[in-house]
């Protein structure tokens, strides 16, 4: 199942995972707003739902279910044939659907300013936040000595 | 089996769930949103008992059962059952996890280094009394450093098989669809490895320290020794109907290797992950896996002991159940009670009663 080809290349994989994480105001905002300039559009799924998590195990390599993640889904199309979707961790199908609007709005127009923009801060926001964390962690490092 | 019908208890139930909603008080949304950012570790344990990964739910649960775990993971696992499966991730690898914790307590210099991350393990346990007398608790912040950790950290165990020192492990070629599935099959012996992690992933957390611990004190044949222990974040990476692998999110998880000793030429490992951080529980579950190969049947690290006993939705349904109406299957043992009592007395007035009557011979 995840041995095929990337579909929609590194790029289209990079902008998922930003508006996956993106913080939900900003996220409904930009949807909100580029919503206007996509046409008629079909919602094929909008739900809850689970996902199951395998994990390797790294003494025999087996993969075994760690258990399921509850995500928020949604599928939509345009007149055009064109697929929007967004899935999310967490209980909040307006975050699925704001992230699959993007996502249609960027398959169907193109990744305009405002879309640019919007992931080029969040990519920001989330690397920096990254960032802090694992200095923080870093700061934890600890040399073994031995007597 | 007989049963026995019991009426007149409806107000009473009633009453008796009123009750127990009105002591713990009205729950709101607020509540939830606190319970959910001042307890992490508990709906962690939640969450890995439950097998079901967010955390609002997992406060939610917790807030409605006032705490009471057991009942917080069964209604969970309940809820569970409501929703699809919409996909299956991506197996996760240890190499890719953004590692927050990782520690060896056999081997000092590993690859990667050694980074203590969020621990309570050097710390004074002093409990801060002081936040009764109003003197808010705030803790002091860290001291970043100047670089950051690296985000990903190599498998300690793949650094141990290129030395020789683990036996070399057959790459899983098994799809995502086809691992084997605790929620949809039962629990077989002996068990495939998947689903001996599996259970232990979602094992009770009390349940495995103690079996494990029983391990550990000699009532196994392993002594463990941490080889890895890491607290990590895992991407849930799902498929885009283009094809695309992106991934949705982050969950928190445990992993933990604990070896033993040389067995084959080879240093013996078990392992264990369960979701969230609770490495008391992976390290205990890890040292169960360590002992299994070995395990006398009826042993408390045999598989199937171990496995059906730390099930804590079974293991707490069976116990309360016995809170249950008995009254026919106990009346047999009153019957029987009552019976030997009146064999005994006549019994023991039968020799009184020659006792008696032996004088007047």
């Amino acid at each position: 199942m995840f041995n095929e080809s990337t579909g929609g290349g590194p790029d289209h994989a990079a902008i998922l995972n930003v508006l996956a994480r993106a913080r939900p105001d900003g996220l409904k905002a930009l949807a909100e707003a580029v919503l206007d300039g996509l046409g008629d559009i079909e919602v094929v799924t909008n739900r809850t739902g689970l996902v199951m998590v395998p994990l390797r195990d790294t003494v025999a390599n087996v993969d075994f279910h760690l258990g399921e993640v509850l995500v928020s889904e949604a599928h939509i199309t345009d007149g055009g044939g064109h697929v929007g979707y967004g899935m999310v961790t967490g209980r909040d199908l307006e975050r699925a659907m704001a992230m699959a609007v993007i996502d249609l709005s960027i398959a169907a127009n193109g990744a305009h300013a405002a879309v640019t923009t919007f992931i080029d801060s969040e990519r920001a926001y989330l690397t920096a936040e990254d960032d802090m964390r694992m200095r923080q962690v870093e700061a934890t490092r600890v040399e073994m000595e031995t007597f | 089996m007989a049963y026995v019908a019991t009426r007149g208890g409806e107000k009473a139930i009633d009453q008796a769930e009123r009750l127990f909603r009105q002591d713990l008080g009205a729950i709101d949304a607020e509540r939830v949103a606190a319970i959910r950012k001042s307890m992490p570790y508990l709906i962690d344990r939640v969450m890995g008992e439950a097998s079901l990964y967010d955390e609002e739910l997992a406060a939610l649960a917790l807030a409605q059962t006032g705490g009471e775990l057991s009942e917080a993971v069964l209604v969970l696992r309940a809820w569970r059952t409501t929703q699809p499966r919409i996909a299956i991730a991506a197996p996760v690898q240890q190499a890719d996890l953004l590692t927050q914790r990782r520690i060896s307590a056999a081997f000092k210099d590993i690859p990667g280094g050694q980074i203590l991350g969020p621990t309570l393990d050097y710390s004074h346990r002093v409990l801060a009394t002081d936040v009764l007398e109003g003197t808010p608790f705030s803790p002091p912040e860290v001291e970043a450093a100047d670089r950051p950790a690296p985000a990903r950290q190599p498998a300690l165990a793949d650094w141990q098989r290129r030395q020789g020192l683990v036996a070399p492990a057959t790459e899983s070629d098994v799809a995502a669809e086809d691992i084997p599935d605790l929620t949809r099959e039962p629990l077989l012996f002996p068990a495939s490895r998947a689903h001996r992690l599996q259970s232990l992933a979602r094992a009770e957390t009390g349940g495995v320290l103690a079996l494990g611990y029983a391990a550990m004190r000699g009532y196994g044949n392993a002594h463990p020794t941490v080889n890895e222990l890491r607290l990590a974040e895992a991407e849930v990476v799902v498929r885009h109907p283009r094809g695309t692998s992106f991934s949705a999110g982050r969950v928190r998880v445990s992993q933990a290797e604990v070896t033993s000793k040389e067995k084959g030429g080879y240093l013996e490992l078990g392992f264990a992950a369960t979701f969230g951080w609770n490495e008391v529980k992976v390290i205990a579950a890890a040292t169960l896996d360590l002992n299994s190969a070995e395990a006398p049947v009826g042993s408390a690290v045999h598989e199937e002991f171990y496995l059906y006993h730390t099930e804590s939705v079974e293991a707490s349904g069976f116990c309360i159940h016995f809170k249950l109406p008995h009254y026919v299957t106990f009346q047999s043992v009153l019957d029987a009670m009552r019976d030997a009592k009146a064999k005994q007395a006549t019994a023991s007035a039968a020799p009184a009663e020659i006792l008696q009557t032996e004088p007047a011979e």
